[in-house]
């Protein structure tokens, strides 16, 4: 057996290194590193509690959307309060663009140029994939670039900018859209419309967001997708980076009738409704101290001493002691779209990670033109909320990747605890007290390692599929 | 050493057309506040010098600058500029992984000894012999260190690589120093806000790629050209600044006549940054035009001044007398962030003064897009 070290990973949001176990040319364990810690949690202690909202997107450049809304929600708990119904809907709007442009991210120039290297010179699909995917270059790079800048114009709308946008806030947006802003906000998803039809589905959106069997899907055949379908089928990316098959949800989008897409948890065996209390951070394997704890109770104290038994700075979450895997499958597997289910019925794998993001982009699209066709510019968009000088508070949403969640505590009008489990923090979790690999540690296992690769592809593939964000992961 | 191609060479090869590549040029000339005349000699510098290679390495921070950078620019500006970063060492955008990536920075570093820009966003924490930041098995502050010796210059994207940003917010647990801290024998060049304005970003480097020298610096190193100014000094609400209209509360009935907000906590009056001008996103917003305050993050320290929702100072002293020599820095806009927050309520009454007597004394209007 060898070990080797993977890393660093480039075109992963953030820093990253994995530990691999490697026998007769498979990883038989792998322990994943987060390496970048900046201590967020310690830095809000005792500050304002509305500063929270300005310091918690500076964790992550490129879902900082997420976490202004994770926080805006923790507040709004904290006070006991509503959105204004007119403010939350521009949120779910802000929040939409900002999560579908980071699947969009993913695929174009994250994932996919991967299968450009001169590695696969000899597959059929080779010329396609550089020709559409070469870093940086490739023409569907380009085109998801572009597309992106422009469906970005939303947030500038209602934001002001992006990233790090402030407009959200515990009572609704600070922005009330105008006659003029629905108008535009219309035409740049129209614009948005138009590239997916013409470059990533190469067809109707609804076809695709109706498709409802993993044959449906495979016999797609326009667009981006049509050539990713084609390399996970000639590649068996199904077979690749098989996951545990138990999914969890916070539910995205909340709005009056409940989170446009639904809570709860999913596994082959059937959904089940999802209790927050039972989540519990586990820090035997990470180089934190302090007991196992529910994140509002929980604490972030580095261990200076790096002890050897653990190997990460990144936490393990856990629910209900067992791990989970979050992200766009998991979503739309708990929602109950069918393609979803019947895709991570085998636990989870490569193909049906991006396949799950792919169908979100689709249904998202849907939404987010229901959402701005409804912008009443008459409708207050803020409502008055008036922070308690004790209390707590919990946000717990969906970003990009999963779930988000943050923990407040205020005492004498000070924040006294913070804490915040990012979906990377599931997803790519270190070993838990009872020796349980995280969701990426597991599936890594079996990936083929050949010894000429010294960062082998399956690997790369593997993690990718995840979409790590690296940087939320341990903030 | 075989010589290097010439940037005309490079876009060429990229598929760029001669048509776009003029455009290119007029672009870089206006985005750099350059006149039409100087369109041919940038065109000139281009085709005939060989292009200068960059470093692009990333350290504790959240990658919101280039985020900022590749989601935000002119779709023209940014390819070209993007296709000559990646070229060399890019962390987050290079096609290489691994020791592969490992090995292009290192023959980088040798092929284009002294010659190189080292573009750095983040910045390096210190504690615990900078262990909480490892980039290829060793802490950040290493890589830093090793590529900048070899560096022609250094740009500091962002606040993190400029003051610290968020993550050196009291009690800062990782040390995280700005890289002018850790680098002092290299010129420095500071492009700070969180993120920078993406057009800045492009003009910065398109400025020193193409004329090889670096851009005006003020005495804080931030460039000119872009830094020179007050939010407050172009902002398109200023008249109701001037006039004592108020947003009093989030989305009252002054926030819908998109009145100042100076008395929801705006930062815009201390804050050097070009927001109000070049805006955001293609040009299309900023955070004033959307209803919030301006929270300082081109500023140093912004993160630990105080709530982000407290007034910059309070209105009532405008009545007290001011220094004349703050009131004279502050106004000829060259006054540092250290002092900035002192000064500021001289600059206020001066600038208030000022538009009373001479409405139009402060230069061009700023057209008024939209909720005004």
């Amino acid at each position: 057996m060898t070990t080797l070290l993977a890393g660093p990973f480039n075109r992963v949001e953030g820093d990253l290194e994995i530990w691999l176990d490697i026998a007769d040319g498979r990883v038989t364990a792998a322990r994943v590193n987060s390496p970048l810690y900046r201590g967020f949690e310690r830095m809000l202690i005792g500050k304002d509690p509305r500063d929270a909202l300005t310091i918690t997107p500076r964790i992550c450049g490129i879902c900082s959307i997420s976490q202004s809304a994770a926080a805006a929600l923790a507040l709004a708990d904290l006070a006991g309060a509503e959105p204004a119904p007119m403010g939350a809907q521009a949120a779910r709007l802000l929040h939409a663009v900002e999560n579908v442009s980071d699947h969009l991210t993913h695929f174009n120039v994250f994932f996919m140029p991967d299968f450009a290297r001169p590695d696969y010179d000899a597959r059929p699909w080779h010329p396609r994939a550089v020709e559409r995917f070469t870093a940086a270059q490739g023409g569907a790079v380009r085109a998801a670039i572009e597309a992106r800048a422009r469906l970005i114009h939303i947030v500038g709308l209602l934001g002001g900018k992006w990233p790090h946008t402030l407009a959200i806030q515990p009572g609704g947006v600070t922005r009330a859209p105008t006659l003029r802003d629905r108008i535009r906000i219309e035409a740049d998803l129209r614009a948005f419309r138009r590239y997916l039809e013409t470059q990533l589905f190469g067809a109707e959106i609804e076809a695709f967001a109706a498709l409802s069997t993993p044959d449906e899907l495979a016999d797609w055949s326009t667009g981006d997708a049509a050539l990713f379908l084609e390399i996970a089928e000639d590649l068996a990316l199904a077979d690749l980076g098989r996951g545990g098959g138990r999914f969890l949800s916070f539910g995205a989008y909340p709005g009056p009738d409940g989170p446009a897409f639904a809570r709860g948890t999913w596994t082959p065996e059937g959904p089940a409704p999802l209790d927050p209390s039972r989540i519990v951070e586990d820090v035997s394997h990470a180089w934190m101290l302090g007991p196992a704890a529910h994140p509002s109770a929980g604490e972030t104290t580095p261990d200076e001493e790096m002890r050897a038994s653990a190997y990460s700075w990144c936490k393990a979450p856990r629910l209900a002691g067992r791990p989970y895997e979050t992200g766009a499958l998991a979503r739309q597997a708990v929602h109950g779209h069918p393609l979803a289910r019947a895709l991570a019925a085998q636990g989870g794998d490569v193909h049906a990670r991006v396949a799950g993001r792919l169908l979100e982009i689709a249904l998202t699209q849907l939404l987010m033109e229901d959402w701005a066709r409804r912008l009443d510019p008459a409708a207050p968009c803020m409502r008055a909320v008036r922070l308690p000088d004790e209390g707590e508070g919990a946000g717990l949403l969906e970003a990009a990747r999963g779930a988000l969640g943050h923990w407040i505590r205020v005492e004498g009008g000070r924040i006294a605890g913070y804490q915040i489990v990012a979906p990377t923090t599931w997803n790519f979790s270190p070993r838990d007290a009872s020796g349980a690999p995280g969701p990426c540690e597991a599936a890594l296992v079996g990936a083929p390692a050949p010894a000429d690769q010294p960062t082998p592809l399956a690997v790369q593939h593997v993690v990718r599929s995840f979409d790590p964000c690296m940087v939320c992961t341990v903030h | 050493m075989e010589p290097i191609e010439t940037f005309y060479e490079v876009m060429r090869k990229q598929g760029i057309t001669r048509r776009s590549f003029i455009k290119y040029c007029s672009l870089t000339a206006s985005a750099l506040g350059l006149g039409p005349a100087f369109v041919p000699r940038i065109a000139h510098a281009m085709e005939t010098k060989p292009r200068t290679p960059v470093i692009w390495v990333n350290g504790l921070e959240c990658t919101c600058c280039s985020e900022s950078f590749i989601r935000g620019a002119h779709p023209l500006a940014k390819d070209v500029v993007l296709s000559m970063i990646s070229l060399d060492y890019s962390h987050t955008l290079m096609a290489a992984a691994g020791h592969h990536a490992e090995a292009a920075l290192e023959e980088t570093i040798q092929k284009y000894k002294g010659e190189y820009i080292l573009a750095v966003e983040g910045n390096p924490p210190l504690n615990e012999d900078g262990m909480f930041c490892i980039v290829g098995g060793k802490p950040f502050v290493e890589q830093l260190r090793h590529a900048a010796k070899d560096a022609k210059a250094i740009i500091s994207w962002g606040a993190c690589a400029s003051y610290g940003c968020v993550q050196a917010a009291k009690p800062n647990p990782t040390q995280a120093t700005p890289v002018h801290k850790v680098i002092t024998d290299k010129p420095i060049i500071k492009v700070p806000g969180c993120p920078p304005i993406a057009e800045v970003m492009t003009g910065v480097i398109t400025y020193m790629l193409t004329f090889d020298r670096l851009p005006e610096l003020d005495r804080q190193g931030r460039p000119a050209m872009f830094y020179g100014q007050r939010i407050h000094d172009k902002c398109y609400r200023r008249p109701h600044f001037d006039a004592g209209q108020f947003v009093e509360a989030w989305d009252d009935e002054n926030a819908r006549k998109g009145y100042c907000l100076y008395k929801m906590g705006c930062k815009g009056p201390t804050t050097y940054n070009a927001c109000s001008t070049v805006r955001w996103n293609e040009g299309l917003s900023f955070p004033i035009q959307a209803g919030h305050g301006c929270i300082g993050c081109s500023e140093d320290g912004f993160w630990d001044q105080g709530s982000f929702y407290d007034r910059v100072t309070d209105l009532t002293q405008f009545g007290v007398e001011s220094n004349a020599d703050q009131v004279g820095m502050a106004a000829a806009g060259v006054v540092g962030a250290s002092v900035a927050v002192h000064a500021a309520v001289s600059a206020l009454k001066a600038a208030q003064k000022k538009s009373q007597t001479k409405p139009s004394a402060s230069g061009p209007t700023q057209p008024v897009r939209e909720d005004a």
